[in-house]
C-alpha cells in the first residue's frame, strides 16, 4: 500500500535563482515580518466535454503565478502576481511586507536548502501530459457510449474529462526550498433517464493523482458510464424518502462525507485557535462512541487528496483526529501552529492556487474499520434508512451538519427494500458521534472526484468509511 | 503608515493595450486557420482586509490578468485560457486550439453569433465608481474594524469570525472575428461581519454583508453590525420540532437561493440537455398568477448589470415567467440555435449566466411582518445548510434553521430540521409575496409564503 515511486520530472517554469528568491524573501521581511514565504505555481489543464453524441469542446488552460506571504504575530500580508518579472515580484513582496509595519529586524534570510523529496506518492506510468488528446477523447467516448447503450430509458449523457499537471515551488525565510510536480485526472459521467415523462439523473466518476493506466487497471470508463446509468435507472423506480428521525445505515466508501463534515472540518486548527469550533475545548475529551477512530492521511498513494508536500512545503503525515471517541489531534498549518505555541505541523496547509494563502484543510479523511460484519449491521435494523450514495454535505462551527443522499433504500426487517430518492440528513456532530453504535470491518473509500470548499478555496479530497449504523438521525424526506 | 499610495500595485496597463492584445490574438487565430475566433481579456485589481477582534488578520492586494480564447474551425470548437499573458504562451495556446479543434466533432450549431447592430452604452449602466480606486487602505481597514467593534458591543455576541472589507476593479475586453469589439470597466466593494452567540456547546452563528458597485451605497458599519447581531441572536436556544407539513415563509436571503435554483432550471443549456424538469414547458403555466420572474441586465448600477454578453450580443431585460406562465428560457447563441429560439443575451463564458434575476415583489402594502402576522402556524425560514437541489426533478431537501410562528407571532427558534418540497409545487402554491425586494445580489427576491412544505424534525 505504501509503495512509493520516482517523482515526475520537475520543470522549472519560474526562472528564479536561489539568490533571487532570497532577495525576494528579504524584501518580504523588510518591514519587520517574522516569516516570509514564496509560493510559485504553474498548472496546465486539459478539458474535454462530450454531450449530444459529440465531443462538444476541448480546452486547454494555463495558470501561472506567484504569491508572497508575510507573517507577523497573528497578521498575514499577502500579495500575488501573474507577471513574473523580477520587478513585479519584488513589488508584490513589498505589498505583503507592509502588513508588519515596522523595520527589518533580524538577519537576512538564510541560504535555501532544497528539501524536495526523492520519492513520490503519485502513481503514474502513463503521464497525462504526455498522452495525446485523441487518447483522452477515446476514454470519454467509452464512458459515454457505455452509459448510452445501457438502456433505452437513458435519454441524455454528459461526460467531462479533466487533467492537470501542477509544478509548485515553495521557498521560505527559514531556508526551506521544496518542489513538487503534481498530476491529477478526473473522468465523470452524468446520465439522465426518462420514463413516462419522469426524469432522474445518475452520477459516477473516478481519477486521482494517477496516470491514464488507471482507466484500464483500476476503474474503466465503461464502468463509470454504466454506474451513472444504473443510478439514474434505479431512481426512476424510487419513492419519496421518508421524513423524520430513524435509524440510519451508511454504505461503505463515499459515506465518509459524513465524517468529513461532522468531524474533519471542526478539527481544522484555525477554527480551534479562534475558538469558533465546538471542539476547541475538547482536546483529550471523549466526544463519541468508543467504536469511532478517525484519521486524515495525505500520504495514501495515488489518492486525489494526497500530496508529497503540502502547500507550505511540509511533508504530511497520517494524523489521528479521534481515537476511540476521544479527540486527539488537529489538522495544522504553519500559522495556527505558531499561534498555538508551536504545535507540531501535520502537513495540512493547503491552498486552491497561488492567489490564496494556505489554511488548514483535510486531505483523505476516514473512519477506521471496526469489527462488525456489514451484513450483521444491516440485519440488526428492523426499520430504517440505508444511505447508498451521497452528493455532498455542509457543516457550521456549532457542529450542525447536513449531507445529501442521492440514492437510498428503506430497510425493513434487516433487508434493503424499496429505493428512495434524494433527501438531506441533518444532525449535530457530537450527538451523531455518540450515536454511531456499529462499525463494519469493510473500510472503503469513495469516488476519486470530490472537492471540498472552505473560505472560497476549493481543494481535492477523498473520504472513506466502513459500513456504519447510527442509532437515530433526522431524514429530510417528503412522506410523513 | 499603510497608505494606498505606498503599496499600490502599479496601475493597470492603459486600456488600448488590453484591446490590442485581444485583437492581435483574434487576427493570429484567423491566420492559423480558425474560421472564427473569440478572445476575452480581463485586468483586475483586488484589495481584501479581514479584521478579527480588532486586529488585522489578513491583508491582500494583487493585480491579475487573464485571457480566454475560443476558436471554431470546420464547425468544431476548441478553447484555451491563461493567466500567463506572455505573447509566446498565448500564441502557442491559440495554435494548439486550432489543432485541437480538428480532433473534436462537427457540431452544426457551432459558430459565433452574428454581429448585432444594436449596442448598449456601457457608460449609462453606471458600473464604475471612480471613488473606489482612490480609497485609502487605512479607511478600508477602519470600516472593517468599526463594523466588528459595533457588533461586539452587544453582550450576547460571544465570538467573531471577523469583519471584511473587499474591493475589486476590473476592465474586460471582448473581441470577436465578426467585428465585435466591446470593453467596459466595473467596480465592486463589500463590507460584512460574521458572528457567534451562545456558549461553546449551544452556539449559533450568522453574518451580514453589503455589496455594491458604488462605495457611497454601502450600508454603514453600524447598520451591518446591527443586522448581523440581530440575525445571530434570534437563533439562540433553538428547539427541535416534530415532523409535519406546514406553511413556510422564506426570508429574502432564502428566496434568493430558490431563484438561483429556478435560474438553473430555465437555462437553454439545461433544456437541451434535458437536465431540467421545466423542459418542454415554454408557454405553459409553471406557477400561480402571483409569480413573475425577470432577468434584467440593464438596471443601472446593479450587481448583475452588464452591457454585452460573452457572445458579443447586447444585454437586455427578459421576462422569464409572467403571471405564472413560462415565457422565455435564458439562452446563449448556441443553446438558442439548438432549441430553435433566439438568444436572450445571456451568454456567460461557455454557458448561460443570470444578470439581475429576480422575483417581482408583491403589492406595496404587503410587508414581511404582515405575511407573518397572517400565518397561524408555520416556519419562517432564515438559513439553510447543505445542497439538496435537483434540477432534473425540481426536488428540494435542505437542512434548515428557522423561527416557529404561532398565531401570527414569532414563538421560538428551531434548528436541526430539514425542509423539503418540489420547485414546481412551490411556484404553484406561493400564497403571498412581500414588497421587500432589494438588489443585494445578482439573483434575488422578496419574502414569499409557500402554502405547504414538509418540515422534518424529531
Amino acid at each position: 500500500m505504501r509503495s512509493l515511486q520516482a517523482p515526475l520530472p520537475y520543470v522549472d517554469h519560474f526562472g528564479l535563482s536561489a539568490s533571487e528568491l532570497r532577495l525576494i524573501l528579504g524584501d518580504a521581511l523588510s518591514s519587520g515580518g517574522e516569516f516570509a514565504e514564496i509560493f510559485m505555481e504553474r498548472r496546465a489543464y486539459d478539458f474535454i466535454h462530450m454531450e449530444e453524441d459529440i465531443i462538444k469542446e476541448t480546452a486547454e488552460a494555463v495558470s501561472l503565478g506567484l504569491g508572497v506571504r508575510v507573517l507577523r504575530g497573528d497578521r498575514t500580508g499577502y500579495g500575488y502576481t501573474n507577471d513574473l518579472s523580477m520587478d513585479k515580484i519584488r513589488k508584490t513582496a513589498l505589498t505583503a511586507a507592509a502588513i508588519a509595519r515596522g523595520k527589518a529586524g533580524g538577519a537576512p534570510p538564510p541560504a535555501l536548502r532544497d528539501r524536495t523529496r526523492a520519492a513520490s506518492r503519485y502513481v503514474v506510468r502513463l503521464p497525462v501530459h504526455e498522452a495525446s488528446l485523441g487518447r483522452k477523447i477515446r476514454l470519454v467516448r467509452e464512458a459515454y457510449d457505455a452509459a448510452k447503450a445501457c438502456d433505452p430509458r437513458i435519454a441524455k449523457v454528459k461526460v467531462h474529462y479533466s487533467d492537470s499537471l501542477s509544478h509548485i515551488c515553495v521557498a521560505n525565510s527559514e531556508g526551506l526550498l521544496v518542489r513538487d510536480a503534481r498530476p491529477m485526472v478526473k473522468l465523470v459521467c452524468v446520465a439522465i433517464s426518462e420514463k413516462d415523462g419522469k426524469r432522474e439523473s445518475g452520477y459516477y466518476g473516478g481519477g486521482g493523482r494517477v496516470g491514464l493506466e488507471y482507466f484500464r487497471e483500476v476503474l474503466t470508463p465503461r464502468a463509470i458510464g454504466i454506474e451513472a446509468a444504473r443510478e439514474a435507472l434505479i431512481l426512476l423506480e424510487a419513492a419519496d424518502a421518508p421524513a423524520g428521525e430513524m435509524p440510519i445505515v451508511l454504505a461503505p466508501g463515499h459515506s465518509g462525507v459524513l465524517i468529513h463534515e461532522a468531524v474533519g472540518h471542526l478539527l481544522e486548527a484555525d477554527f480551534n485557535r479562534k475558538r469558533t469550533s465546538i471542539f476547541w475545548n475538547k482536546m483529550g475529551k471523549k466526544v463519541g462512541s468508543p467504536l469511532v477512530t478517525i484519521y486524515d492521511d495525505p500520504t495514501i498513494p495515488s489518492f486525489r487528496g494526497s500530496y508529497n508536500v503540502d502547500d507550505e512545503g511540509t511533508p504530511p503525515r497520517q494524523t489521528l483526529l479521534i481515537e476511540r471517541g476521544v479527540v486527539r489531534g488537529l489538522l495544522q498549518d504553519r500559522l495556527s501552529s505558531r499561534l498555538m505555541g508551536g504545535a507540531p505541523l501535520t502537513g495540512h496547509g493547503r491552498r486552491q492556487d497561488y492567489s490564496d494563502w494556505p489554511i488548514p484543510r483535510m486531505a483523505n479523511t476516514y473512519i477506521a474499520a471496526g469489527e462488525d460484519a456489514p451484513e450483521d449491521i444491516l440485519r440488526s435494523v428492523r426499520k430504517g434508512f440505508y444511505v447508498a450514495s451521497l452528493s455532498g454535505g455542509q457543516v457550521e462551527d456549532s457542529g450542525k451538519f447536513t449531507f445529501s443522499v442521492s440514492l437510498g433504500y428503506l430497510i425493513e426487517d434487516g433487508k434493503l427494500t424499496a429505493p428512495v430518492k434524494q433527501a438531506t440528513l441533518i444532525g449535530t456532530n457530537i450527538d451523531v458521534l455518540k450515536k454511531i453504535d456499529r462499525v463494519g470491518s469493510d473500510l472503503a473509500f469513495g469516488m476519486q472526484t470530490g472537492t471540498c470548499s472552505k473560505d472560497g478555496q476549493d481543494v481535492p479530497v477523498t473520504d472513506g468509511c466502513p459500513t456504519l449504523r447510527i442509532e437515530r438521525m433526522t431524514v429530510g424526506g417528503r412522506s410523513c | 503608515m499603510l497608505k494606498r499610495r505606498d503599496i499600490k500595485t502599479p496601475a493597470p496597463a492603459p486600456p488600448p493595450a488590453l484591446r490590442d492584445l485581444a485583437e492581435a490574438l483574434v487576427a493570429y487565430a484567423r491566420k492559423q486557420g480558425a474560421d472564427e475566433a473569440e478572445v476575452s481579456v480581463s485586468d483586475g485589481y483586488e484589495f481584501n482586509v479581514d479584521v478579527r477582534k480588532g486586529r488585522i488578520e489578513t491583508l491582500t492586494e494583487a493585480g491579475s490578468r487573464s485571457a480566454a480564447v475560443r476558436v471554431i474551425k470546420d464547425k468544431k470548437t476548441a478553447g484555451a485560457s491563461s493567466s500567463d499573458l506572455d505573447m509566446g504562451t498565448l500564441r502557442r495556446l491559440v495554435r494548439n486550439a486550432v489543432r485541437r479543434a480538428e480532433l473534436g466533432s462537427t457540431d452544426e450549431f457551432a459558430g459565433l453569433a452574428p454581429l448585432s447592430a444594436e449596442r448598449v452604452d456601457a457608460a449609462a449602466l453606471d458600473l464604475y465608481d471612480p471613488a473606489i480606486p482612490l480609497l485609502d487602505a487605512e479607511m478600508k481597514i477602519r470600516l472593517a474594524r468599526e463594523t466588528e467593534r459595533a457588533a461586539l458591543r452587544d453582550r450576547r455576541i460571544t465570538n467573531s469570525y471577523g469583519a471584511t472589507f473587499a474591493s475589486h476593479e476590473v476592465r474586460s475586453v471582448l473581441v470577436l472575428s465578426n467585428g465585435f469589439v466591446g470593453e467596459y470597466e466595473k467596480t465592486v466593494c463589500g463590507l460584512g461581519v460574521g458572528l457567534q452567540a451562545g456558549g461553546t456547546d449551544d452556539r449559533v452563528e450568522d453574518f451580514w454583508s453589503s455589496t455594491k458597485r458604488h462605495f457611497k451605497d454601502l450600508e454603514s458599519p453600524a447598520e451591518i453590525a446591527r443586522k448581523a447581531v440581530e440575525r445571530t441572536v434570534r437563533q439562540l436556544k433553538p428547539r427541535k420540532i416534530p415532523t409535519q407539513n406546514v406553511p413556510v415563509i422564506f426570508e429574502p436571503t432564502e428566496t434568493a437561493w430558490l431563484m438561483g435554483f429556478l435560474f438553473g432550471c430555465i437555462t437553454g443549456t439545461a433544456v437541451y440537455q434535458k437536465a431540467t424538469f421545466l423542459e418542454g414547458k415554454l408557454g405553459q403555466r409553471i406557477g400561480n398568477e402571483r409569480v413573475t420572474v425577470v432577468d434584467d441586465a440593464l438596471l443601472p448600477g446593479a450587481l448583475g448589470t452588464h452591457p454585452f454578453d460573452s457572445d458579443g450580443l447586447p444585454c437586455r431585460r427578459n421576462v422569464v415567467v409572467e403571471k405564472g406562465i413560462l415565457r422565455s428560457y435564458l439562452c446563449n447563441h448556441y443553446a438558442a440555435r439548438k432549441l430553435g429560439l433566439r438568444s436572450t443575451g445571456s451568454a456567460d463564458g461557455g454557458g448561460v449566466g443570470p444578470s439581475n434575476f429576480y422575483l417581482e415583489p408583491g403589492p406595496e402594502a404587503q410587508r414581511a411582518e404582515d405575511i407573518i402576522a397572517g400565518t397561524k402556524k408555520g416556519l419562517l425560514l432564515i438559513r439553510t445548510l447543505g445542497h439538496g437541489l435537483n434540477s432534473v426533478t425540481g426536488d428540494i431537501s435542505r437542512g434548515a434553521f428557522g423561527l416557529w410562528i404561532e398565531d401570527g407571532k414569532i414563538a421560538y427558534p428551531v434548528s436541526e430540521i430539514t425542509i423539503s418540497g418540489n420547485l414546481g409545487g412551490i411556484l404553484g402554491s406561493i400564497e403571498a409575496i412581500g414588497s421587500d425586494l432589494e438588489f443585494r445580489s445578482p439573483v434575488t427576491g422578496p419574502t414569499i409564503k409557500v402554502a405547504e412544505m414538509t418540515v422534518a424534525g424529531s
